[in-house]
């Protein structure tokens, strides 16, 4: 005869009571981290904004800031014609299509700054610098693993007002992601 | 047992009932009187007041999240409100970010003691690791903090740092998406930060310092001198002394919070506007400055790996300690840390600041230097000047935005980044640094150029080729350009090879006004002079500028003199015999071929000029310099769109939002 006090070693309930158990407590969870995984989920496009006229980038070789603005959306809300970050133009002599440079520093993302007549782009986090053609002033001594990203430009011709023709410059606004030597797009 | 049937007093009673129903007796034997070997000492008060700085932290925590609202257009304005209309907000926030500096500091000292008396030894090790866990907890909950307001500071800040777990091997991308939620920042990267700020940093906190206590109570206080005194128990004794040290940590705090006035709110995040001020908060500086000595390829060394390295060495110091070369090597280690961590703090504000103390003939004497060995002096004072700049600029957009947000027009719906964004006295600049300053200058002439602020310095154009826009159409403006001394100045008209003038010369303006003073003295110059004066506040009043509203409707009659003499009336009184109607529009007199001074700095006028200066009300085939920046109706084939440019023509005629003065 077992004796009554004594708890039953009994193995198939124990497993059953952790399965049960490990069940009630851990479904909410893995629920819980499924939506926190949401943006794993999500795709993303990078979109095609119009950022000049080419009458603004005169073929000078200096680079000219300029925003870059469309639609966005952030979770719930939708936004019309936002700033979402900024691009350096830098048409060379004789060039009939300008470079374009997304302003978010290769480093760590910063946005990086150019004083019109300087010879250099200078980001002011970590202090990397760039040449006007994107490559970093001091190589691989620089803290920037890579150089300006560069951006897909497309030309786009409008007819104006009676026979003035104008071209529009857009870029594709590309993501990429900080920190590494090559370029990969964050979408 | 005590006897409890002699005890009649409520108190007594109630006590019996709670000890006989919870044991209430023994758990405040056990919490007050536990013995403090060698007694109560003052070297024992940084646990306690650790938990005390936390306490305060979860108190002040929730009364701020009471009024906290994470979203990307509410967060900054909430912050907002709780910082300046709130009764004691500034307070409130002020002691919850200054108490979080607070126990940064306790926590290194609190650590720093334990490994050099040594007390992670033999039982524990457990207890240390604990610690350890405890302080990654406190590191967690002041950099998701930095972010909660969403002001420029914090967002960009962050920004770097979520920048940097990219650069973690493999999964970098996905761990820089789960913690931003999302591939940019916005709405969900705040309920994320938040969340793990006021709910998993939290509760993880408390459940580790439970343990902690836990494991403290059950292996006693490591005393560093068991014969220092007699021993005494925790009650009073030690309570007494870490409530005084409490006080003293609080009185610190309060002190800082009412001498910075609280906590900083600097403008709202936004992502299209560089902060390039933004630094990490001081207690993450050097990790800031360490990431500057590691180029390149090298940067997951400086980011990531060494910092994890550094961090299991301290998890293992117990056992690294067990012998005596050991805890010399954790001790040294230790010193090392803190020495370098504070080393490189200086080195980072020290860059920083670099060209604070720089005089201004030093700075000039520097920056035209020829000498090749003066390039890294140079290099580092450009970056510590843009630094100091990008910081004053700060402050002057966070002033102007809490004096938007405190109008009685309140913040909008969509929060109050529109409202940076709408406001001419802070994107006017912008626009005019991008559109008009290689041309032209904007200097306000009444102040010496060293007593403007940066952000006003960096307008001026010392070589210009077009006039001075600062106070355009204002009466002092006008009145200069119709001064023989100024207008022939870089500052208005003194440019030869003017289309308006003949043979390569200056334009005929300059003439005429040059000529109509030539040679006077005396009566017969005053006469001219204030001549001059009704002409300037006549036309200045066509401009309709804010500022001058109340001069305008005092000085009727001045102007109604001065429109007679613009009409003709001045060439009865200067010799050259001529008036403005002479050549310009105004009125009935019709001429075309210079500009039409009828609404003259308007904002329509103005607004028309920008758009089209070759049209002919203004220069026609003359204009030969300045750009149409947007003569098309339709807006896509301008090179301004029309917000901008009414951005600019507002800030140009300084006519924006300003505060109602109150008594």
């Amino acid at each position: 005869m077992t004796d009554p006090t004594k708890p039953k070693n009994n193995r198939r309930s124990a497993i059953a009571a952790i399965v049960a158990g490990a069940l009630a407590v851990l479904t909410p969870l893995g629920v819980g981290i499924a939506s926190f995984l949401t943006p794993l989920f999500k795709t993303k496009k990078s979109p095609k904004v119009r950022v000049a006229l080419l009458s603004q980038v005169p073929d000078d070789g200096m680079p000219r800031s300029f925003p870059v603005v469309a639609d966005r959306q952030d979770a719930w809300t939708g936004y019309e014609a936002q700033r979402i970050g900024a691009v350096y133009l830098v048409r060379n002599p004789g060039e009939a299509e300008p470079i374009a440079f997304t302003a978010k520093c290769p480093h760590a993302g910063c946005l990086v700054g150019y004083t019109p007549g300087d010879t250099v782009f200078k980001c002011p986090c970590h202090t990397s610098s760039f040449n006007l053609d994107g490559t970093r002033v001091r190589g691989d001594e620089e803290v920037s693993p890579r150089g300006m990203d560069t951006l897909p430009v497309e030309l786009k011709k409008l007819s104006g007002d009676g026979d003035i023709e104008i071209t529009e410059i857009h870029v594709e606004y590309i993501d990429y992601q900080t920190g590494h030597a090559e370029k990969h797009s964050t979408a | 047992m005590p006897d409890t049937s002699s005890r009649n007093g409520l108190i007594p009673r109630l006590t019996d009932w709670l000890d006989d129903r919870a044991g209430v007796r023994d758990l405040v034997n056990d919490a007050l009187y536990e013995s403090v070997p060698g007694g109560a000492r003052w070297r024992y008060v940084w646990g306690s007041t650790l938990v005390m700085a936390f306490m305060t932290q979860v108190v002040t925590g929730i009364f701020l999240w009471m009024a906290y609202s994470p979203s990307t257009q509410t967060a900054w304005e909430s912050v907002y409100y709780i910082q300046h209309e709130m009764t004691g907000g500034w307070l409130l926030r002020g002691i919850h970010h200054f108490m979080a500096q607070a126990m940064i500091i306790l926590l290194a000292i609190h650590f720093l003691q334990v490994v050099w008396d040594g007390a992670y030894r033999a039982p524990r090790e457990l207890n240390f690791v604990l610690g350890l866990i405890l302080m990654l907890i406190v590191l967690g909950l002041a950099l998701t903090g930095y972010l909660l307001p969403w002001d420029q500071k914090g967002y960009w800040a962050t920004n770097v740092g979520t920048e940097l777990s990219s650069l973690a091997p493999g999964v970098g991308s996905e761990v820089k998406q789960l913690a931003v939620g999302g591939s940019s920042y916005g709405h969900h990267t705040l309920t994320r930060f938040f969340a793990l700020h006021a709910g998993v940093l939290p509760g993880a906190m408390v459940a580790f310092l439970a343990l902690h206590i836990a494991l403290f109570r059950r292996h006693g206080l490591h005393a560093k001198d068991k014969n220092y005194a007699p021993d005494s128990t925790f009650w009073p004794d030690q309570v007494l002394k870490d409530s005084v040290a409490a006080l003293g940590v609080l009185a610190a705090v309060l002190g800082l919070t009412v001498y910075y006035g609280g906590a900083e709110l600097t403008a709202p995040a936004d992502p299209a506007s560089p902060y390039n001020a933004a630094r990490p908060e001081w207690y993450f500086l050097f990790l800031f400055q360490f990431l500057k000595w590691f180029p390149g390829q090298l940067e997951i060394w400086g980011a990531i790996v060494i910092p994890t390295v550094v961090l299991i060495v301290l998890f293992l110091m117990p056992w690294i300690g067990k012998s005596k070369a050991g805890h010399f090597f954790n001790v040294g280690l230790l010193v090392v840390i803190i020495g370098g961590a504070v080393a490189l703090t200086v080195q980072a504000i020290n860059d920083d600041y670099y060209a604070s103390g720089f005089t201004e003939e030093e700075a000039t004497a520097l920056l035209d230097s020829a000498d090749d060995a003066d390039n890294l002096a140079k290099t580092r004072y450009e970056a510590s000047r843009n630094f100091l700049d990008a910081k004053d600029q700060a402050h002057n957009e966070a002033h102007r935005v809490i004096e938007l947000a405190s109008s009685p027009s309140k913040t909008p719906p969509t929060g109050a980044l529109p409202l940076v964004q709408n406001d001419p006295y802070l994107q006017g600049p912008k626009l005019y640094k991008q559109n008009c300053a290689s041309c032209h200058n904007y200097q306000d002439l009444r102040k010496e150029l060293t007593e403007l602020p940066s952000y006003e310095r960096a307008l001026v154009n010392e070589e210009p080729t077009a006039p001075n826009l600062y106070g355009v159409g204002s009466r002092d403006w006008i009145a200069k350009m119709l001064d023989p001394k100024f207008v022939n100045s870089k500052h208005y008209f003194g440019y030869k090879d003017s289309p308006f003038g003949t043979d390569g010369d200056y334009p005929e303006m300059v003439d005429y006004i040059t000529a109509c003073f030539a040679d006077l003295e005396g009566e017969e110059r005053k006469a001219v002079e204030e001549a001059f004066d009704k002409v300037a506040i006549a036309l200045s009043a066509e401009a309709k500028l804010p500022s001058q509203v109340e001069a305008d409707k005092q000085d009727a009659k001045l102007i109604q003199q001065g429109r007679a003499l613009i009409e003709g009336k001045l060439a009865d009184i200067v010799s050259e015999g001529m008036s403005c109607t002479d050549c310009h529009t105004f009125g009935e007199q019709q001429d075309i071929g210079s500009p039409v001074l009828d609404g003259y700095m308007s904002k329509k006028w103005l607004s028309d000029l920008i758009r089209n200066p070759a049209d002919e009300r203004f220069y026609g085939d003359m204009n030969d310099r300045m750009p149409k920046f947007a003569p098309h109706d339709n807006a896509m084939l301008n090179q301004l769109d029309d917000k901008s440019l009414e951005l600019i023509v507002d800030w140009l005629r300084q006519d924006w939002y300003r505060p109602e003065k109150t008594e």
